[in-house]
Order: structure tokens, then C-alpha cells, then sequence
């Protein structure tokens, strides 16, 4: 069973006094008239800018250097276990394609797996 | 063919994610006026004071802005970070302001509207209340002042203007019952019209 009590208003939520209609009228027009200025920029936005601490850039150098760093880290691995990376590479085309494949076919694939990663890296590393 | 304006959201997202400055800018540029006139509002006047505050305004959101979570506007969340950093500046200036005002606005005797300006047009009546209004906007005190700025003339419900002020709903509606009526007897000279 629902309340019929009524909850009494709060004093502020009261509606205001006719008799203050012109000051409501004039806070209105007042707020009116305040949004519809507007202040030229006249150099307040590049004030703002000058201001902001400078950006915190990365040394332009230091995307390369990773770059060349993970490519010399995959170089040392083929050259340090070339039998361990034709073998793993020859299973995963086996799996892939489910018959066994040519030493020609992996080096194909090889080549593939080179240039997506080279590309994937630009990609990656390009400037905006 | 020129792209169309982003939003608010995408530019705040160029500038969080990859630092965009150009975005940031573009912010900037938006809201300068509304962030501006507002403080002015505040500052009883003050250009010069108002626009370092909006300076300092536009500084800390670019601090700030990766904690900004799109709950409330872009605008909202502005003028909230100027109200913040008036009042904090009121508070440092307390003594000053206080004398600025005895050499001011403060005689307590209400505004008299002004036989010019109750014979003349409409157009002439309105400015000179609204300027009356701007003196006797000046002896409400700051919470008082910064309530009707926000909801009257920021046009903000009462629930935004207590975000900004950073207060309950309760309080903002109290200050603007009491700026009302402080007005309300400062401008007495308009009411018998």
C-alpha cells in the first residue's frame, strides 16, 4: 500500500515569489547576454601554448637503434643455431601444410616471413 | 574539401594518446571564450586577473586531461578546474580583494536605478540594469557569485553547477536563494518599477 504522505518541499525548491519576477527576469537576460559574447582569441591560444612545457620527444635515433638491435638479435640466433631454425621452420610449414617441403620452399617462406616483418616494422616505426 | 570539426572527445583523445599539441590548441581555441567570460564573471570585472586564471585554467587541464573521464562535458570539467583556481586565488588575495571592494562597490546603499535611466528606452533601461546588476554582482560573496555564474550564466542545472562547485546540490541552491535576495535589496530601486 502506497503512502499518501507527500514529502514537504525543501525551501529552496519552493516557487520563487512573483513578486521577485524581475530580478529572475533580469538574472535571465543577464546570462543571456553573457553567452552570447564572445571573446576574440587575440592571441590568448598561443599564449596557452608557449606556456605548455615542452613536449617530451624520444632522441630521434633511439627508434632505429631498437629496430637494429631486434635485427641483429634474430640474426645472431639464425647464425648461432642455423640447423635449430631450419628445423623449426621446416615443422611449422609441415604442421601448416601437412606434407614435408623442400629445402627451396623454406627458403621461400623465409623470405615471405623477412619481407612481413620488414613491413610490419615500417609500418610500426613509420613518422606520423 | 575541408574535414569536418572533431569533437570535443576526438581531440581530448589526440592529445592524451600522442601529446597533439595542434589538438590541444583546437581545445583552446573553443573554449577560450566561455572560460574567459566566465572568470571575468567571477572576477567582478577583472580582465587582466581573468585571463591569468584562464592561463592557468587551460595549463592545468593539459596536465590533467588523461584523468578527465568524459562523465561530465568538456566544458563542465573546464569550468570547474577556473572556478578552482579563482577561488583559490581569492583565497591568496582575500585582503586585497576585500580593500579593492571598500574603494569600489561596498557602500551598502542600494542601487539606484536612476531617473535617465527609468525615462529612457527599453534598450537604455536594460543596459543600465544590466550594469547595476554587474556592480551589485560584485558584494555577493564568492560561493554566492560563483552559484549564479554557473547556473545562470553558464546555464548549468543545479546538479552541474554543484559538480563544479564541488559542493551538494543542497548548498548551491542555499547560495543562490541568498544572492538572490542580497540582489534583490541592492537593486530595490528596480523592483518598484
Amino acid at each position: 500500500m502506497g503512502s499518501r504522505l507527500t514529502a514537504m518541499p525543501h525551501m529552496n525548491d519552493l516557487p520563487p515569489d512573483p513578486a521577485d519576477d524581475w530580478l529572475e527576469s533580469a538574472l535571465k537576460a543577464a546570462g543571456e547576454a553573457h553567452r552570447a559574447e564572445y571573446l576574440d582569441d587575440a592571441g590568448f591560444t598561443a599564449k596557452v601554448m608557449g606556456a605548455l612545457p615542452a613536449p617530451t620527444a624520444l632522441p630521434a635515433w633511439r627508434r632505429p637503434a631498437l629496430a637494429l638491435l631486434w635485427a641483429l638479435l634474430g640474426l645472431c640466433i639464425a647464425f648461432a643455431l642455423p640447423g635449430f631454425v631450419v628445423d623449426v621452420v621446416r615443422d611449422i610449414l609441415r604442421v601448416v601444410l601437412g606434407q614435408s617441403v623442400s629445402l627451396a620452399g623454406i627458403g621461400a617462406a623465409v623470405v615471405a616471413m623477412i619481407i612481413t616483418a620488414w613491413t610490419a616494422a615500417a609500418f610500426v616505426l613509420r613518422d606520423d | 574539401m575541408p574535414e569536418p570539426p572533431q569533437s570535443d572527445a576526438e581531440l581530448i583523445a589526440r592529445v592524451v594518446v600522442r601529446d597533439d599539441r595542434h589538438a590541444f590548441s583546437e581545445l583552446v581555441r573553443r573554449h577560450q571564450s566561455a572560460v574567459r567570460t566566465t572568470l571575468r564573471r567571477l572576477t567582478s570585472g577583472n580582465h587582466a586577473l581573468a585571463d591569468d586564471l584562464a592561463q592557468e585554467t587551460f595549463m592545468l587541464a593539459y596536465r590533467n586531461l588523461a584523468s578527465f573521464r568524459q562523465e561530465a562535458k568538456f566544458s563542465t570539467w573546464l569550468y570547474r578546474i577556473a572556478t578552482n583556481a579563482w577561488l583559490a586565488d581569492a583565497r591568496k588575495r582575500k585582503e586585497e580583494l576585500l580593500g579593492d571592494r571598500d574603494g569600489d562597490v561596498t557602500d551598502d546603499a542600494p542601487v539606484d536605478s536612476g531617473d535617465d535611466a527609468h525615462a529612457g528606452s527599453n534598450v537604455e533601461r536594460s543596459a543600465s540594469l544590466s550594469m547595476d546588476m554587474a556592480r551589485a554582482m560584485a558584494v555577493l560573496s564568492d560561493a554566492e557569485r560563483a552559484a549564479i555564474v554557473q547556473c545562470y550564466h553558464n546555464d548549468l542545472s543545479h546538479e552541474e553547477a554543484a559538480q563544479v562547485l564541488n559542493c551538494p546540490v543542497g548548498t548551491v541552491k542555499t547560495h543562490i536563494l541568498r544572492a538572490k535576495q542580497k540582489l534583490k535589496s541592492r537593486l530595490a530601486a528596480w523592483a518598484r518599477d
